[in-house]
């Protein structure tokens, strides 16, 4: 047993065991992605770039400036500003500090009207901190943005409606909301809507 | 020069020494290559979690845990949200309950995958951490699959989890988990019977079991000294006692016992998930009693006041559980050893005191204890072997 043993450690058994996975590795695939050049896929539901959706129909963002998201935020960093017009509440500001923002998308998921959200976007770096701080136009830009980038033609997001959670938890808009119509599915929806006019 | 004029010599390792996993400041007086004395100064990473989470609800709170440890934020979530069930008697489903304990394996998985790493990185084998790497990437992917997060994943919630698995994830999760005892054999290929490696780790750092449990050691670092105690064998969370585990243990309590411990930790999670998926029944995944996120009565009241000191608990009269609990512990088996959240309930949403135990504070506390009397390269091996994480020993 111990002459055994001197001879393991003399040929360095071990070692060379150690040595030949290594070189077996070289020769399987890489993990490694080249990044700028190719990009991993990003999974549903992750939570990116901050951005207000743009109501399809009257193109719009659709906060109704109810406050939940504000009070919601662990790190407080989204702020509103209403004013009262009218006799109505009129959101005319919805900043969200993305340099503080934690991407718990809590936000998200207290929105009854599923106005905000955290999209699959997360390539955003800028050089100054100013420009981190999303107003209301640019998060609809981050919107626009983001849909030029979304392949396919309806949107939903994961946290509008937690899957496995009972629907009654939820206000009534929030248990309607169905996927938002993009670009094609905007014409889809169109066409189908002219279908059943000229009916 | 003449033995008389010799004096021991102050050195500084850390805050930036890149083998302190962190920032911990270790000052070390040394005579020659010996240590004579260590003090380990804490507190670069401190950003008072315990005292913002006083300002906070429930809700609010969990996603500060996330930054406890980072490494496993899945982990100190599930203690948060036990912690705050116990405190108001919410009963999680079966579902979410599996669902929790197959995650919490995952994360510690990750956790033990990235202590592999570096510590054998620093210890002198890079092809481990490059290895090790690469696994914890399919990890962290099915993560984002699941909460959308890779790292702070806020997934768990008071009263369940916050969505639900599809068969997709399971599917891909169960490939992951019958490849992943091959995977750690390669790690162990590359530097259980390496001799730099034995040379490193065998009978140094040694504590003896009674040490151990004095210095209030727990986890991989107590049962490295042959110390049979794991929470999730004593008092079962989660689903723990309906799945079939074993207790790693090791014999020395030195750096290899420990390394090994947390090598067969590996397999007993890799078996954990594979029951889960197994057993996972069907059902809800929260609580219907469980605490809602949205937040005012009515949804389009305007007063100040009321959005901001408005109690954020809806359905459930607050007056029910502070008179069952006023305080509470729960604390769960972490990858780097006991994890426990004290709260203080006082009338309000917010907790009026949260405390977390954290392993990572205490084993940092043993360092001296440890390193005294070896040599400097041997204090890297040693913070390896502790599997510290400063963001969870500052808070």
């Amino acid at each position: 047993m111990r002459f055994v043993e001197v001879i393991k450690k003399i040929l360095l058994i071990e070692i060379i065991k150690g040595l030949w996975l290594t070189l077996r590795m070289l020769f399987s695939k890489p993990v490694t992605i080249q990044y700028p050049l190719e990009r991993r896929k990003v999974h549903d539901g992750f939570r990116g770039k901050h951005a207000l959706v743009r109501d399809p129909i009257n193109g719009n963002d659709k906060c109704i400036g109810c406050m939940r998201c504000t009070t919601v935020c662990p790190s407080r960093c989204i702020h509103i500003k209403r004013a009262k017009t009218e006799n109505k509440m009129v959101v005319t500001d919805y900043i969200i500090d993305a340099s503080r923002c934690i991407y718990c998308a809590y936000c998200v998921e207290a929105c009854p009207v599923c106005a905000l959200v955290l999209t699959e976007d997360y390539e955003y770096s800028f050089y100054k901190r100013e420009n981190l701080i999303f107003n209301k136009d640019q998060l609809l830009k981050n919107w626009d943005e983001f849909v030029k980038k979304w392949q396919k033609d309806y949107y939903f997001n994961k946290f509008w409606q937690p899957p496995g959670i009972d629907p009654s938890r939820w206000p009534k808009t929030k248990r309607e909301q169905g996927p938002i119509p993009l670009k094609r599915g905007l014409e889809i929806e169109r066409e189908r809507v002219d279908e059943s006019n000229s009916r | 020069m003449n033995p008389e004029n010799t004096r021991e010599l102050l050195i500084n390792m850390g805050p930036q020494h890149p083998a302190t996993h962190g920032v911990l400041r270790l000052v070390l007086e040394i005579e020659g290559e010996v240590i004579k004395k260590c003090i380990p100064y804490i507190g670069y990473l401190h950003r008072g979690v315990e005292k913002l989470s006083e300002d906070l609800t429930y809700v609010q709170s969990l996603p500060l845990t996330d930054r406890l440890d980072y490494l496993s934020s899945m982990i100190n979530n599930v203690g948060f949200c036990i912690a705050v069930e116990k405190l108001m008697g919410i009963s999680v489903p079966e579902r979410a309950k599996f669902i929790r304990t197959m995650m919490s394996e995952m994360a510690r998985i990750c956790s033990h995958l990235v202590w592999i790493a570096t510590h054998a990185l620093d210890v002198g084998a890079m092809t481990v951490f490059l290895y090790a790497m690469r696994d914890r990437e399919k990890l962290l992917e099915l993560f984002e699959m699941v909460t959308g997060a890779r790292l702070t994943v806020s997934y768990p919630r008071v009263g369940g989890v916050r969505c639900d698995v599809n068969q997709e994830f399971l599917d891909e999760l169960y490939k992951f988990v019958n490849e992943f005892p091959k995977k750690v054999e390669e790690y162990e290929t590359l530097i259980d019977r390496n001799r730099v490696w034995l040379r490193r780790t065998k009978g140094v750092g040694v504590i003896t079991a009674e040490e151990a449990i004095n210095w209030g050691l727990t986890g991989p670092t107590l049962r490295g000294s042959g110390v049979y105690y794991d929470i999730r064998k004593f008092f079962p969370y989660d689903a723990y006692d309906k799945v079939e585990f074993e207790v790693p243990l090791g014999k020395n309590g030195d750096i290899y016992d420990r390394y090994k411990c947390r090598m067969l930790e590996f397999r007993q999670s890799a078996k954990i998930i594979k029951q889960c998926i197994e057993l996972l029944p069907e059902g809800a995944i929260l609580a219907d009693d469980a605490l809602r996120i949205r937040m005012p009565s009515s949804p389009l009241k305007i007063d100040k006041k009321d959005i901001q000191f408005e109690i954020y608990i809806e359905d459930k009269s607050i007056e029910d559980f502070i008179n069952k609990f006023t305080e509470v512990y729960a604390s769960i088996e972490a990858p780097k050893g006991e994890l426990g959240f004290y709260i203080v309930c006082d009338d309000s949403a917010k907790p009026y005191r949260m405390r977390v135990r954290a392993p990572s504070f205490v084993h940092a506390g043993v360092l001296p204890r440890l390193c005294e009397g070896a040599l400097i390269a041997d204090v890297i091996a040693n913070i390896g072997s502790i599997d510290i994480v400063l963001g969870e020993c500052d808070r």
